[in-house]
């Protein structure tokens, strides 16, 4: 039964498949590729990095402390990164739970899909790297069933943690948004202390490596690296595996019954009275007909966890980066973090504006208002938080990092960027069309189709090089080619807008019509 | 008498299969007009033609005078309400709110129209419900809602598809209540159902649809004639042929 629910959920995801979205998905498991022989290979590296004599001879200062520190480093690092992709969102729950109502025990199903949801590829990825680089660093054999069941452990715990982590977002917004807030400031604080004192607390560093290993050896990262650098016996062993298979247990059973309330319950439904200040507020910034979609967009809670990423991941990486002695990380990453926050809003509100809706849509089109001024209005709607958040971001990096270029390069890289993107979401909005679910346990991605979200993360870093590596004498030939082709852009998109409700008609109307 | 609604020669078909094949209807106005056909007749896509939401091929319709076409589109959505299946609703709004935007959109009077939506709402024991969240609303409010919402647009043509499915038993009668109020004040109604006793009660005109075409259409003199010796049940039975299929079911 297992191998049918298996196949029944491949089948769902081919069928949903048209050539090109099988073109990104070839790309895709391409992508994962790469990045499992990049992260086996760093772990390789950093394991070895101390038993090559020519490396004491390059690296005198790589002494068994700071090489102990280089490896916490990392560990503790992949485990943060470990954090960040567990990917949960890999099934189809509604139509998982159909198979309910032909009689598939509630149990037998919920097992199951918590089996499969293990399985995707980026976790076992970064789990079959976590066993290469501890199993490379085993002394003795009773350290091999420890050092696995600690990598089952962390994995089983982060993606409860994560799960439960999505559910606070969502009921607890507001709190999470500052608490996050006052926890980065903070970072940023410690940063930049690092940063202004880099060689006084280097020099004082050097000496109490050992007792920062020490600190580093007990965070996550640092546990698992214990399981096999510490010698405990096969006592020890025997219990430390036991005690973590009983909590794996005990995890995986908390899973189980979340999966079992998430097929049970899809949504959320309690009946209490609600007022919605944000709908006022959109509908007299934006007017009723976008105001309305915008509030949509807004209040889906994937969203709101998206617009936290957002505030969050640039207020980290920026001012690391902008203190880091490294001439790329200006000139190409830092941009490209920065453009893709407007790209990232943009894809939110666009990249499946007909999803959010989906079938109530056709009310609207029974108004006595144009079709096409309803579409204008909507898309002019979307455009209007991206680029307000686009201006803000030119301005500053004129203001704070101008060495990235003239005001003239920045400004055309920048609205270059933007208006590719925006001509990939419509694409997707008409191409990609997918019902946005609100399902308080989804396994899939809730509102952008995956090779969406795939194709859109791909070409964030391929358009950042494209358009902001340094090209010295060649800059005008650039400049030249993006200007034209944002001049055509604009001239097209002004031009012909009734495009959209032809695309309308002809790719989504029909598809509303008949999703139940 | 005016016509409401025209259809001469219309086809619709989904990718190349014909759904409404060559149909022909005319509907008079102020008739509560009853639609009933089996499962895949093509009410509902009869019903999608006339709110503009889907294109036809071939033919004309024509409401109250006017062709259905990209020049009269708007005027005739101004006349036009109607109660798909299922509803459609504005699932992030309130059940007022959502009332309110629809009824802002065809321009109704703001004054005491939130009066006229808790009567109404109260009418069909919605009331409580003003204030919570479309999308927690059951299946048979939500139906209510819809109905309530498209009475207070003050349509000229009402299009009801399936508006009892779901319903209880005196909400249905409260919304016949409606439905006949309304037809005094010259609205025409059009009703597709399967609870042939509701519509028999209910309608003054029915039409029969099948595969796509109007089988039989009976006004109030006919059915007079037809209804002397049988029931609409068996009219219905003996236009749409259907077979008898007890013996292949003889295993259970």
């Amino acid at each position: 039964m297992f191998y049918r629910l298996l196949t029944l959920n491949w089948r769902i995801f081919i069928s949903n498949l048209n050539r090109f979205q099988l073109l990104l998905t070839i790309g895709y498991i391409l992508f994962l590729g790469i990045m499992l022989v990049n992260l086996i290979g760093t772990a390789i590296v950093v394991v070895l990095m101390d038993s090559r004599p020519w490396m004491q001879v390059e690296l005198p200062w790589l002494t068994p402390d700071i090489y102990k520190f280089i490896l916490l480093v990392f560990g503790n690092a992949y485990w943060l990164m470990h954090f960040s992709f567990t990917n949960m969102r890999l099934l189809n729950i509604e139509e998982n739970r159909k198979l309910l109502g032909f009689g598939f025990p509630l149990k037998r199903l919920a097992k199951y899909l918590t089996l499969i949801g293990f399985c995707h590829p980026v976790n076992i990825i970064y789990n079959f790297t976590w066993v290469i680089f501890l199993m490379m660093q085993v002394d003795f054999a009773y350290q091999v069933p420890v050092g696995l069941a600690a990598i089952a452990l962390n994995y089983v715990l982060i993606y409860s943690v994560k799960h439960r982590f999505i559910r606070v977002v969502e009921k607890r917004f507001i709190a999470v948004v500052v608490g996050f807030l006052f926890l980065v400031f903070g970072l940023f604080q410690l940063v930049s202390l690092f940063a202004s004192n880099s060689s006084r607390i280097f020099a004082e560093f050097i000496p109490q490596v050992e007792t920062v290993n020490h600190f580093l050896s007990w965070l996550p990262g640092g546990i698992l690296i214990q399981t096999v650098t510490v010698e405990y016996g096969w006592l020890n062993a025997g219990i430390i595996s036991a005690f973590a298979t009983l909590l794996i247990g005990l995890t995986v059973m908390d899973h189980f019954n979340k999966t079992k309330e998430g097929l049970l319950n899809p949504g959320l439904k309690k009946a209490e009275e609600e007022s919605s200040k944000l709908w006022v507020i959109l509908r007299k910034v934006l007017g009723r007909n976008a105001g309305k979609y915008y509030f949509y967009v807004m209040k889906h809670p994937y969203n709101r966890l998206q617009v936290l990423t957002l505030t969050v991941i640039p207020l980290v990486y920026v001012p690391l980066l902008l203190n880091v002695d490294f001439e790329i990380a200006k000139t190409i990453l830092i941009p490209t973090i920065l453009a893709g926050i407007p790209v990232a809003l943009l894809a939110m509100g666009m990249a499946n504006m007909y999803g959010y809706e989906n079938r109530e849509f056709l009310l609207h089109l029974q108004f006595p208002i144009n079709l096409e001024k309803q579409l204008k209005e909507r898309f002019l709607g979307v455009i209007v938080l991206p680029l307000l958040v686009f201006y803000l971001i030119t301005l500053f990096e004129l203001l704070v990092i101008p060495e990235i270029g003239s005001p003239l390069q920045i400004f055309v890289a920048n609205t270059f960027f933007f208006l590719m993107f925006m001509l990939l979401f419509v694409w997707s909005s008409y191409f990609q069309y997918q019902r946005a679910t609100y399902s308080s346990f989804s396994y899939k991605h809730p509102i952008i189709p995956q090779k969406v979200t795939f194709a859109i993360s791909f070409l964030i870093f391929s358009m950042g090089y494209l358009v902001f590596v340094p090209l010295e004498g060649l800059e005008w030939y650039r400049l030249t080619i993006m200007s034209t082709v944002i001049v055509i852009m604009v001239i097209y998109l002004w031009r012909h807008m009734e495009v959209l409700v032809n695309l309308f008609k002809n790719r989504v109307l029909m598809r509303l019509w008949n999703e139940l | 008498m005016e016509r409401a609604i025209e259809i001469e020669h219309l086809v619709k078909r989904y990718e190349d299969e014909p759904v409404l094949k060559d149909l022909n209807l005319q509907v008079p106005e102020g008739n509560i007009f009853g639609l009933i056909g089996p499962n895949g007749a093509g009410k509902s896509t009869l019903i999608g033609v006339l709110t503009g939401l889907l294109s036809y091929e071939e033919g004309s319709v024509s409401i109250h005078g006017m062709e259905l076409n990209a020049k009269n589109e708007l005027e005739i959505k101004k006349l036009i309400a109607s109660v798909l299946q299922p509803p459609l609703l504005f699932e992030q709004f309130t059940s007022l709110e959502f009332i309110e935007y629809v009824c802002e959109i065809y321009e109704i009077e703001k004054e005491g129209l939130v009066e006229k939506a808790y009567s109404l709402m109260d009418f069909f024991d919605i009331k409580d419900f003003a204030k919570i969240k479309v999308n927690k609303l059951s299946s048979g409010s939500r139906k209510k809602l819809a109905f309530v919402t498209a009475i207070l647009v003050e349509p000229k043509l009402l299009l009801l598809d399936e508006p009892f499915e779901s319903v209880d038993v005196i909400s249905i009668e409260r919304m016949k209540t409606v439905i006949r109020r309304l037809k005094e004040k010259g609205v025409t109604i059009i009703i597709t159902s399967h609870i042939l006793e509701v519509v028999e009660n209910l309608c003054d005109d029915i039409a029969i649809l099948h595969q796509g075409k109007i089988k039989a259409y009976l006004d109030s003199v006919s059915r007079k004639d037809l209804q002397k010796d049988s029931s609409l049940h068996e009219i219905f039975e003996k236009y749409v042929e259907v077979e008898k299929k007890d013996q292949i079911v003889d295993w259970l």
